[in-house]
């Protein structure tokens, strides 16, 4: 399943070409991926090679959502391309709330989704300012098998409910700031 | 000082009924007990001016209305989403689709908030969406899998220790693998049945049609009705996709219901609707029914195996229609009493974007709706949201007050 979504991220996105697609994106992610909708996720600034991989998912019915698998159903590989160019274009920067510090982020996450939620690897995402609901939901949708990965179902099945939203409040608590 | 001379005042007054936090409960409900509580015991308050209310008052004035209607900010409150106001006109309780209920006091009766915090904040919510009243005095809040109930909600709130009781627990409004985020943000009202009602969206764009003896049975793509004892649960409303809205007439005591359309057949069908119910138990066409009378590519040309109940009135397609109350009030003009107040969200895969307004629906002596624009102008000229409604209510002077989890504000519109 990532094999693919790796093929399409060595597309060249042109994110001028992206922002126009954007327009039906923005009711629910914002035009720099600010999420104005609750159910959704900030996706300005994730890795590029992970949001492509996600919109493919959602095309190909891997990762299935009522909304996003109705958004994804007839974009191209390239607009997939320009779509994830645009967004990935944005900078997130993630602060700590006042007077917590890095040390008691979970610790079970920290190297791949930074302890202020800003993904280290290409192919995680960016956890910063999720909303916790949001978080709790993927973390089961992982665990009961609706989303796979390789790494994230295991970890996903290790934790239990007040885990899961431990970490899920750590990390909605943290603030996003997106800049172009 | 004030704040304090008023809530001693309100313990004051539950000592004089005899009350106390719990009195009333019915004995088989169990109280929450202290590990699902998160020792919180700071409240966390939203600031009333600045800046952020300047933004969103600048907006209020693009907004047009009937003759004599005048709109105003009430109260910055974030995500704000479906409203349930106190007896005593008090304090309104505002529900989010994220971890938050909060509480809005308007103490000198100004008609505009003056305090704004977290309701228990002690309590770990999920999707808390679904705040309202019994006449009693007595809180329900529907979440994702859970309804919580708060006696004398509105004298407690002051601490952020109040008791609550479970009237469905945690993992019993829904079986646990069919949670969801979207299509659940859960609307409950007390009937003139005295139980209460509560809506349960299915999580699809269309439903498969191996969940549907399931759903059936639990009551999801329906509304569900229990005592509150939480005893004799019941589906009453069957094929329902997402209703995020309904009242009660305040004459034939019938359930009126909002619910939101198939997406990704195109701009322009299936319409949105609004919806009469008479009887328990009836069928209101999803998943073969895609809105209105449009069927669902999924189930083209299969019989519908129900008797189908078709709308009321139909509303634009996409639009988003949520929250709805019927306006009980003395202010407005007579031909609005009895009729509905709606709030449509607006619309996120139409070309050009509709909704994001409020409408008012008249029913006539016949029993036929007709649904209009009410107030708008929340969409700019670039089309992008400048705020998107979410649900009415009444309040007791008779004017009304508009969510807008867009903006983050609670809006008051009252007539002159
Ligand atoms: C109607 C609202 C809506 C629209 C319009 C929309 N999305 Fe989404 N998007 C969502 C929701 C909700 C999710 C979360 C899905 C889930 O829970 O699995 C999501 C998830 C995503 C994700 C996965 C992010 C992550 O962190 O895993 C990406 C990438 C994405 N959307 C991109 C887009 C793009 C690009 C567009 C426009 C072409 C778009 N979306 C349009 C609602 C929307
Ligand atoms: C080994 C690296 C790794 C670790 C450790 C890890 N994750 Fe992940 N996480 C990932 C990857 C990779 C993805 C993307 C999965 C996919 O492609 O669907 C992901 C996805 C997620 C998502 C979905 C986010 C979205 O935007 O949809 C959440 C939530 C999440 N992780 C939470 C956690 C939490 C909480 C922990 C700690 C308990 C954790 N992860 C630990 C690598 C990791």
């Amino acid at each position: 399943m990532l094999a693919g979504s790796v093929a399409h991220a060595e597309l060249v996105g042109d994110a001028e070409a992206g922002r126009k697609l954007a327009g039906q994106c923005r009711t629910c992610h914002g035009a720099d991926g600010y999420a104005q909708i609750p159910v959704a996720p900030h996706i300005g600034g994730e890795p590029v090679a992970y949001l492509a991989a996600q919109l493919t998912a959602f095309r190909e019915g891997t990762r299935q959502h009522e909304m996003m698998s109705v958004v994804a159903k007839s974009l191209t590989d390239m607009q997939i391309a320009d779509l994830a160019a645009w967004y990935g274009g944005v900078t997130a920067i993630s602060d700590l709330p006042d007077g917590i510090s890095a040390d008691a982020a979970p610790s079970a996450c920290i190297t791949c989704h930074g302890a202020d939620g800003l993904s280290l690897m290409q192919d995680a995402p960016n956890l910063a300012g999720e909303n916790v609901i949001y978080i709790e939901t993927q973390l089961k949708a992982f665990r009961t098998g609706k989303r796979r990965h390789a790494a994230m179902t295991d970890i996903a099945k290790s934790l239990t409910e007040a885990e899961m939203r431990a970490a899920a409040e750590w990390y909605a608590a943290t603030q996003l700031t997106l800049t172009r | 000082m004030n704040r304090l001379l008023s809530s001693i005042a309100a313990l004051a007054l539950m000592a004089g009924l005899g009350l106390a936090q719990g009195a009333g409960v019915p004995d088989n409900l169990e109280k929450l007990s202290n590990f699902q509580q998160t020792g919180v015991t700071e409240f966390t308050f939203i600031e009333q001016g600045g800046d952020y209310a300047a933004g969103i008052k600048a907006t209020l004035e693009k907004i047009t209305m009937p003759d004599g209607f005048k709109i105003e900010l009430y109260a910055v409150v974030p995500d704000a989403r479906h409203m349930a106001v106190g007896p005593q006109g008090i304090v309104t309780f505002v529900g989010t689709r994220k971890d938050k209920v909060w509480a809005v006091t308007d103490r000198n009766k100004d008609r505009i908030a003056d305090e704004v915090k977290d309701f228990a904040p002690s309590l770990t919510f999920s999707i808390p969406n679904g705040p309202c009243f019994s006449k009693d005095g007595f809180l329900y809040i529907a979440e994702q899998n859970r309804v919580l109930l708060f006696p004398a909600a509105e004298f407690f709130y002051e601490s952020p220790d109040v008791a609550a009781f479970n009237l469905v627990e945690k993992g019993k409004l829904i079986p646990v693998e069919e949670e969801s985020f979207n299509h659940t943000a859960r609307v409950c009202k007390i009937g003139p049945d005295g139980k209460i009602y509560i809506s349960l969206g299915q999580p699809f764009n269309v439903a498969p049609a191996e969940k549907l003896d399931l759903y059936n049975e639990v009551g999801i793509g329906g509304i569900i009705r229990m005592n509150v004892d939480g005893s004799a649960r019941e589906v009453y409303t069957y094929g329902v996709r997402n209703s995020v809205g309904h009242d009660f007439h305040p004459e034939t005591g019938e359930l009126w219901w909002t619910d939101n359309q198939v997406d990704g057949m195109g701009d322009d069908i299936p319409p949105g609707e609004i919806n009469r119910q008479t009887e328990a138990g009836q069928h209101f066409g999803a998943p073969w029914y895609g809105g209105g009378s449009v069927r669902t590519a999924e189930y083209e040309g299969e019989e519908v195996p129900v008797e189908v109940v078709m709308p009321a009135s139909e509303t634009v397609a996409h639009a988003a229609d949520l929250g709805m109350s019927f306006y009980t009030g003395n202010m407005f003009p007579e031909k609005y009493r009895n009729a509905i107040f709606s709030a449509q969200h607006g619309s996120w895969n139409r070309t050009t974007p509709v909704g994001a307004r409020v409408m008012v629906t008249f029913i006539d002596d016949e029993g036929t709706a007709t649904t209009e624009p009410f107030a708008e102008g929340w969409i700019d000229e670039n089309g992008e949201y400048l705020g998107r409604p979410v649900d009415v209510v009444n309040l007791r002077d008779g004017s009304i007050l508009v969510s807008d989890d867009l903006a983050g504000a609670l809006y008051r519109i009252s007539y002159e």
